[in-house]
């Protein structure tokens, strides 16, 4: 067996295209899918029931579909339906964004809720509106619980990036298929992906267990 | 939208997909089964004092937990089988990337299932003449196994939707089937929404199950992990 990384590192400017392109759907889906994710975990604190709903059948739907699945649809089945093209990344930060938005929306309803009852009645009784309760009172409180979880979320986001090349999008994962195919070398193309991800998301990992620690120390 | 929507083409092909949900469901029962034992053995490595234990434990828990399981597969699906020779099935390579990937997560639940049961109940075991090993077996681990049920639950479910990666490596499962059947008839938009709808009752009904179970054990009064 004869390793040969240098057919792998001599292609490291299509590396450079696929990690710009990882990097990118993780930003959009981060950002989009944790914002919208905050919307849909307020409604699904709401008591209005036009409110509930639709964010709890929202929320249902896609924890308990994969994401893969959605990609693809956004991807083949959506442009049927609506009157413009959908580019990969289009389809694959949609079903991510979707997807994380969900699940953070769980994460940040459970945030809400363990705030004590008695820090909404102080707010109320210095005669603040819920928003303001909300916002300057209990998200503050509530966004320091949920931190450990958030960022699980986006090592999740991080991961699921790689779905994007199921739709040919060009990030680290379709780069290292290129790669593999063009030089004949799926051994040393795809260890060396695995490698880069292992180390742009182990530092991310490290900073979810020391938040959690840290959690457990102050509580 | 004038778009006329025609489920029959879908309809003709019910039998791929009922035989790629049953490959879904086959492949997730392999890797669940796997991923069990595997996780548990790694998780007692892991809590060993030996460092020739837990050290390589760490390691694999690591390097699983924090790489993008479609990279995984790739690499045991087009990489292994030139390192070692041997002829790769899809099936073969999602069963063993799966297996190892749950493992990895199973071996955390167990990790913090056995940690979390008080020192004091090891303390007694050994006082009354049990070893390590009996103390595990009969006094921390049943009390273990029922605090981490909710958990590894939600890993179960986590892992048949991880199982879709399969299709990206033509194994016939439920979305392989749909995206073929969604190329011959031209109908992308209704296979793929029957697709997705058959996923949902089914991993919604599993949810729901787990639900009830973790129900139950919140009534009979136990406290879970995480």
């Amino acid at each position: 067996m004869h390793w040969d990384f240098v057919s792998v590192l001599s292609n490291y400017d299509a590396l450079l295209a696929g990690l710009v392109g990882t990097l990118k759907i993780f930003a959009i889906c981060l950002v989009l899918g944790l914002s919208f994710g905050l919307a849909v975990g307020l409604c699904r604190y709401a008591r209005d029931g036009w409110l509930y709903w639709p964010a709890t059948a929202f929320v249902e739907f896609f924890r308990n579909t994969p994401v893969l699945v959605q990609i693809l649809w956004f991807f083949f089945a959506l442009p049927i339906l609506a009157p413009f093209e959908i580019s990969p990344l289009a389809a694959a930060a949609l079903g991510i964004s979707l997807n994380s938005a969900a699940f953070s929306a769980e994460i940040y309803r459970g945030g809400i809720q363990s705030i004590d009852r008695g820090q909404w009645d102080g707010a109320r009784a210095l005669g603040m509106r819920y928003g303001q309760a909300m916002r300057r009172i209990i998200l503050p409180q509530a966004i320091k619980r949920m931190l450990p979880a958030l960022t699980n979320r986006a090592i999740e986001i991080f991961k699921m990036s790689t779905l994007a090349s199921a739709v040919a999008y060009v990030e680290l994962l379709q780069q290292g298929k290129l790669i593999a195919s063009l030089n004949y070398n799926p051994i040393e193309a795809y260890t060396t992906v695995a490698v880069i991800f292992f180390m742009l998301l182990w530092p991310m990992v490290q900073l979810t267990y020391f938040m959690e620690r840290r959690l457990k120390r102050g509580e | 939208m004038s778009y006329q929507w025609d489920f029959t083409p879908v309809a003709a092909n019910a039998p791929l997909l009922a035989e790629g949900l049953a490959n879904t469901l086959k492949v997730t029962a392999v890797a669940l089964c796997f991923g069990l034992a595997l996780g548990l053995a790694l998780a007692l490595m892991r809590l060993s004092p030996r460092r020739w234990f837990a050290l390589p434990a760490g390691l694999v828990i690591e390097v699983f937990r924090t790489t993008p399981p479609l990279v995984q597969l790739f690499w045991f699906f087009f990489a292994l089988p030139l390192i070692v020779g041997i002829e790769m099935t899809p099936f073969l390579a999602a069963a063993v990337t799966f297996s190892i990937q749950s493992s990895a997560f199973f071996a955390e639940v167990f990790r913090g299932g056995i940690v979390s049961i008080d020192r004091g109940q090891w303390d007694g075991a050994l006082a009354i003449g049990m070893s390590r090993r009996q103390a595990l077996h009969r006094i921390v681990m049943p009390q273990a196994v029922k605090r981490m049920i909710p958990a590894f639950l939600e890993r179960s479910i986590e892992l048949m939707k991880t199982t879709t990666l399969v299709a990206t490596i033509a194994y016939a499962d439920l979305l392989y089937e749909a995206n073929d059947i969604a190329q011959k008839t031209f109908r992308p938009l209704e296979t793929f929404t029957v697709a997705a709808l058959i996923y949902f009752v089914v991993i919604f009904g599993f949810s729901l199950l787990a639900r009830l179970w973790e129900k139950r054990l919140a009534v009979s009064g136990e406290g879970t992990v995480h």
